[in-house]
């Protein structure tokens, strides 16, 4: 018995296949982490190192005053709060509107999908630009509320056809076992087909918050700057400091220290990046509960 | 139980008419506006300055900062739309170009209506002896739709930035002249062979703002005239084809020269960081740049001695002159949504009073008597905490005050240079006292709908075909003598005659 | 009557089925409606003109009625954005769509179920770091003066400094790199969880025919996710005229401008960036656009359709 695993093992090790997949693990690893260790690096340097060019991937002269000063722009906590409820209340009632939208969808009987589906298609070609946006969400008084974010968005006709197309694949036969048990489409959505569904919504659900994460555009021009998200503050340390303004008096310009601006990369992307990992878990899920169920 | 609901009703009643009385008499008026919010400068609701103006003048001043990045985005989306939640006034809008269009098809209130609503803008017009820019501001109905934010004296806060330490190592006088500057560069050159001795700030076109005056032009993205293609004849007050002249051609060659031998950095767009790596490093010695940088810079710099200053434009075929500025810019506007309040007038004069009025500009300008400053006699003397400050008084009380920040309106010269460094003051004297060294900008002519169509669209491929052009001329891609022709017969396809002619036809100041 | 009547009965019929499907959509539906369909209308200011403050519709009809239209159309510029766009995208869909497929594929024959989170979650970390951040480290990796890969190539080997971002003939391929290097674990993520959803018996039943690793890649995995892939495929088409004008704007330079301006930058000069913007010419080359995508999008899901049986509607 264990020899034979033994033998096993060998013969996976040598297959030409670990002879590509290996290196190019390897690699991938490699060119992904080393930016990311560098932009670490540089948030906990100072200026003058980073100038220098002696910061590499260990950080010089240590120090947090970077993020301090990040941490220290006036009302940074409450858009952290905004982008929190934006990302949570976003992906929840998109992955709801989804889900209804998506799973009747998937079924080639039903009448009228195709022409759904078409109008969904099309809708991805023409959106008819910022000006008719903001005067329906304005004519629905939904600017300053946070639902002028939260409502607009949740169908993505992306995530909707990727959805679809997983729900597409779950095998015929389990639905109609339960329409005989007398189980409506509803009980069977959500007791059966939800459950078998978790790296779709993992998936669907990933890209939706990261949406709703990064989404700075439309809570500009829809909200009030009291309500403003995170990303537009932290947007605007990178990019408003390479823009040249002229103010009266002086040029004010003023450059943020690249440290700052590391801070500020690190700060924005890690909550995003430390949810991944808890993700994951359902993609595994998800083939065990394949596994189980025949 | 009815009884005891009518004395309820007439207690709520009395409250109300009470409360209705104390409203009218003290209540400050509440005024909104945008701020455009600098990452380097966060607005803080706190401010002392901002504090101090509310209470004095009883208003109630909600300003809400809108990241810089994205403030034209959200103020052109609001004046386009005017929603409920736009603001009663902006801070910083041009009536030019696109608000131009928009203050013709009735989107602003036009301040010259009532011009006894504006009292202290009036006078402080009259007293920078600015009234014919403000005149040149007003569109082709005859009507002034913004308060421009002004200065008494414009402000030399740029220009040409090199190393102090270098010139006096070599024993070079400070350069008088493009060609000085040129002998500067090779030496450094021939010391440094790796090095590419002038370098630029964000992109080759803030060298060419600041330097093509000196040949009589302004082109390309930022110039002067708005046309990104024509420049301005200051003795005919007319529009020239400046892409297509020989003034053009000579400055062109003047480029190509540094380029060619080295002397100009390859890298024409760059981001802060780099700029500041090449001059701290010392691959580069010279740029364009703002008098603010210079601090960044030098605290960079790990090089012995390393010691960067600003110095006056350097003369060229047409005369020493840096980019032409104006007394007048952008200004205040009100949508037309906010002529709908009862009270638009209290908010015009109030607006008025706080940034035009003599006291207000003081305050927002150098913040309260007593608190950051004292009087002795003309003198200025500001308090410990400014006067002790490692980033400098002007930064310092920016950030710590809000004194002289993108809400102040007026920019009373001594004020600022008041508190700024001896030097700063000195080089602007300078400036000052040479001919003309600052000219005015040119007040864009105001087109009708179709034709500003047009023209945006002509000047849009004008642009596009110039700035490639250009390019190609100092990198030497293209052959200045030789492919000239081919360049002006391209231009001339584009319509840069048309286009001129448009812009002469229009001209304000003929 | 007897035809209508039955008709009737086999719709109370159909309806007695499958009512809980449509009560299910109907929500989802009014906002597509109300939140894609109502915006739409804009559109129709491609053949109006624009004054502010009166509407999103226009004030009267452009003279001709395709006046927009007519001033791109006619713009040898224009042509130039709309063929430098299909050729990027067309080698960017040939390296980066393959890619992810294969990354995801290889990743799931990492046995640790330890390092292949980790791989994973490594390869989607780049897709934070913004697009100004991205080109900034590129600009700064290979900049002639001080930049390492210029510094390496030019003392070690002697090669000429070369200022690789301003060169013609390096931008597609520094464009096609970058989105490579954000975006594969990225859009990996949607294949493995195609590949996670395929049933493990399936592989067992094969193992046992002496099906060797490889095998099992090209006979069950690639079968299993080939939905997905076409899915992606169609709809990747469908966008190749978008690419989004921000990141191709920070790595334009006036010298590559003949092979980097696409239809985005051209419409962002011409809009967001003119003096004056023209709405109703934006609104135009919008149509446009999306016009040719739709047919694209057709094309590809009729051919989809036809090839491998999958297709999105």
């Amino acid at each position: 018995m264990k020899r034979s695993e033994n033998k096993n093992k060998i013969r996976e090790r040598k297959s030409i296949l670990s002879f590509i997949t290996i290196p190019v693990m390897v690699v991938v690893t490699l060119v992904c982490i080393i930016p990311f260790l560098y932009i670490i690096a540089m948030s906990f340097s100072s200026p003058a190192a980073i100038i220098n060019n002696r910061v590499s991937l260990w950080p010089v002269n240590f120090n947090f005053d970077a993020y301090r000063s990040v941490f220290s722009y006036p009302n940074f906590f409450r858009a952290y709060g905004y982008t929190l409820i934006f990302t949570i209340g976003g992906t929840l009632i998109s992955l709801a509107m989804m889900v209804l939208f998506a799973y009747p969808l998937s079924k080639e009987q039903l009448k009228g999908r195709k022409f759904i589906m078409k109008m969904v298609v099309f809708s991805m070609f023409f959106s008819g630009g910022l000006i008719p946006n903001y005067l329906l969400v304005s004519n629905l008084h939904l600017t300053g509320s946070i639902w002028a974010i939260l409502l607009p968005f949740s169908i993505n006709q992306f995530c909707l056809i990727i959805l679809i197309n997983f729900f597409k694949s779950i095998p015929a036969e389990i639905e109609e076992a339960a329409i005989i048990d007398g189980l409506g489409y509803f009980g069977i959505l959500t007791r059966i087909v939800l459950p078998l569904s978790g790296p779709a919504l993992a998936t669907v659900g990933l890209y939706t918050a990261v949406f709703f994460w990064n989404s700075w555009f439309y809570p500009l021009i829809y909200l009030n700057s009291s309500q403003y998200p995170v990303m537009l503050l932290l947007r605007n340390i990178v990019n408003g400091s390479t823009l040249a303004v002229e103010t009266g008096g002086s040029g004010a310009q003023f450059a943020l220290s690249i440290s700052v601006k590391s801070a500020v990369i690190i700060v924005s992307s890690l909550p995003l990046i430390v949810l991944y990992p808890f993700l994951q878990k359902y993609f595994v899920k998800g083939m065990t509960v394949g596994a189980v169920k025949e | 139980m009815k009884r005891l609901f009518l004395f309820v009703l007439l207690i709520c009643l009395c409250l109300r008419t009470f409360t209705a009385i104390f409203a009218e008499g003290d209540a400050p008026i509440r005024i909104t506006t945008y701020y455009s919010d600098n990452p380097t400068l966060p607005f803080r609701d706190d401010w002392r300055a901002l504090t101090y103006i509310r209470e004095k003048y009883n208003v109630d001043l909600v300003i809400e900062p809108i990241p810089l990045a994205d403030y034209s985005t959200k103020v052109t989306n609001m004046l386009v739309t005017q929603g409920d939640d736009a603001p009663d006034f902006v801070l910083g809008a041009g009536i030019n170009g696109a608000n131009a269009s928009l203050a013709l098809n009735g989107a602003f209130y036009a301040v010259s209506d009532h011009p006894e609503w504006t009292p202290n803008f009036n006078a402080r017009v009259a007293e920078y002896g600015i009234e014919s820019q403000v005149e040149m501001g007003k569109l082709s109905d005859g009507k002034l739709y913004s308060l421009p934010a002004m200065y008494d004296t414009p402000a030399y806060d740029g220009g040409l930035i090199l190393r102090q330490d270098y010139l006096e190592k070599k024993g070079f006088d400070a350069p008088q002249t493009f060609d000085d500057l040129y002998e500067i560069l090779r030496a450094y050159k021939e010391d440094y062979p790796e090095s590419y001795p002038l370098t630029t700030i964000i992109d080759i076109g803030y060298i060419e703002r600041m330097t093509m005056p000196s040949w009589g032009l302004s082109l390309g993205l930022y110039n002067s005239t708005s046309t990104n293609v024509l420049s301005w004849d200051y003795e005919n007050t007319m529009y020239y084809a400046g892409a297509v002249s020989d003034q053009y051609k000579n400055y062109i060659t003047f480029l190509h020269k540094l380029y060619e031998e080295g002397l100009l950095d390859p890298e024409m767009t760059q981001d802060d960081a780099s700029t500041t790596r090449k001059l701290a490093s010392g691959i580069s010695m010279a740029t364009y740049g703002f008098y603010d940088q210079i601090n960044g810079w030098e605290n960079a710099s790990e090089i012995e001695g390393f010691d960067l200053n600003l110095y006056p434009p350097l003369t060229g075929p047409a005369g020493a002159h840096h980019m032409p500025r104006s007394s007048t810019f952008d200004g205040i506007v009100f949508p037309v949504k906010t002529t709908q309040r009862a009270d638009f007038e209290q908010v015009v004069r109030k607006v008025d009073e706080i940034f035009f009025s003599e006291e207000a500009i003081l305050i927002w300008a150098l913040g309260i008597e007593g608190e950051t400053y004292t009087m002795d006699g003309d003198k200025i003397i500001f308090s410990d905490d400014i006067l002790n400050a490692p980033e400098g008084a002007y930064k310092y009380m920016q950030t710590a005050y809000g004194c002289g920040t993108p809400i102040e309106r007026v920019f009373i010269n001594a004020l600022d240079m008041a508190k700024y460094d001896e030097n700063y003051a000195e080089i602007n004297a300078k400036v000052s006292a040479m001919d003309h060294a600052i000219q005015y900008t040119v007040s864009a002519p105001s087109f009708d709908d179709l034709t500003a169509e047009d023209a945006s669209l002509m000047q849009a491929a004008l642009l596009d075909a110039y700035t490639v052009w250009n390019d190609a001329f100092i990198r030497g891609t293209k052959d200045i003598e030789d492919d000239w022709d081919e360049y002006v017969k391209d231009m001339q396809d584009k319509g840069i005659d048309e286009f001129l002619a448009l812009y002469n036809k229009y001209n304000k100041y003929q | 009557m007897q035809k209508s009547k039955g008709y009737r009965s086999s719709f109370r019929k159909y309806m007695g089925r499958y009512w809980q499907l449509y009560a299910m959509m109907l929500v989802p539906f009014c906002f597509l409606l109300v939140f894609k369909y109502g915006p739409m209308l804009g559109n129709i200011l491609a053949f109006r003109r624009f004054k502010p403050l009166t509407g999103p519709y226009g004030v009267s009809w452009a003279e001709p009625p395709l006046r927009y239209f007519k001033q791109f159309l006619g713009q040898k510029q224009f042509w130039t954005a709309f063929r430098n766009t299909l050729i990027i995208s067309i080698e960017n869909l040939a390296v980066n769509f393959p890619i992810p497929v294969i990354f995801a594929i290889l990743l799931n024959e990492v046995r640790s179920v330890h390092v292949r989170r980790f791989i994973q979650t490594v390869s989607y970390m780049p897709r934070f770091i913004s697009t100004v951040v991205v080109i900034s480290i590129l600009s700064e990796l290979l900049s002639p003066s001080t930049g390492l890969l210029n510094r390496l190539l030019s003392t070690v080997f002697g090669i000429p400094r070369i200022y690789y971002l301003n060169e013609p003939v390096y931008f597609r391929l520094l464009y096609i790199l970058t989105d490579m290097w954000q975006f594969t674990g990225w859009t990996a993520i949607v294949y493995l969880a195609a590949i996670t959803a395929i049933s493990t018996e399936l592989f067992e039943a094969a193992r046992i025919d002496g099906a060797s690793r490889f095998q099992q890649i090209i006979y069950i995995t690639i079968p299993s996710i080939m939905p997905t892939i076409m899915t992606m495929l169609i709809l990747s088409v469908g966008n190749l005229l978008v690419l989004g004008y921000e990141k191709v704007l920070l790595m334009q330079t006036p010298t590559n401008m003949a092979v980097s301006d696409i239809i985005d930058t051209y419409v962002y000069r011409l809009s967001l960036g003119a003096t004056s913007p023209q709405y109703s010419l934006a609104a135009a080359i919008g149509l446009f656009n999306g016009l040719i995508g739709l047919i694209l999008v057709s094309g590809a899901n009729f051919l989809a359709k036809k090839i491998t049986g999958s297709s999105i509607y």
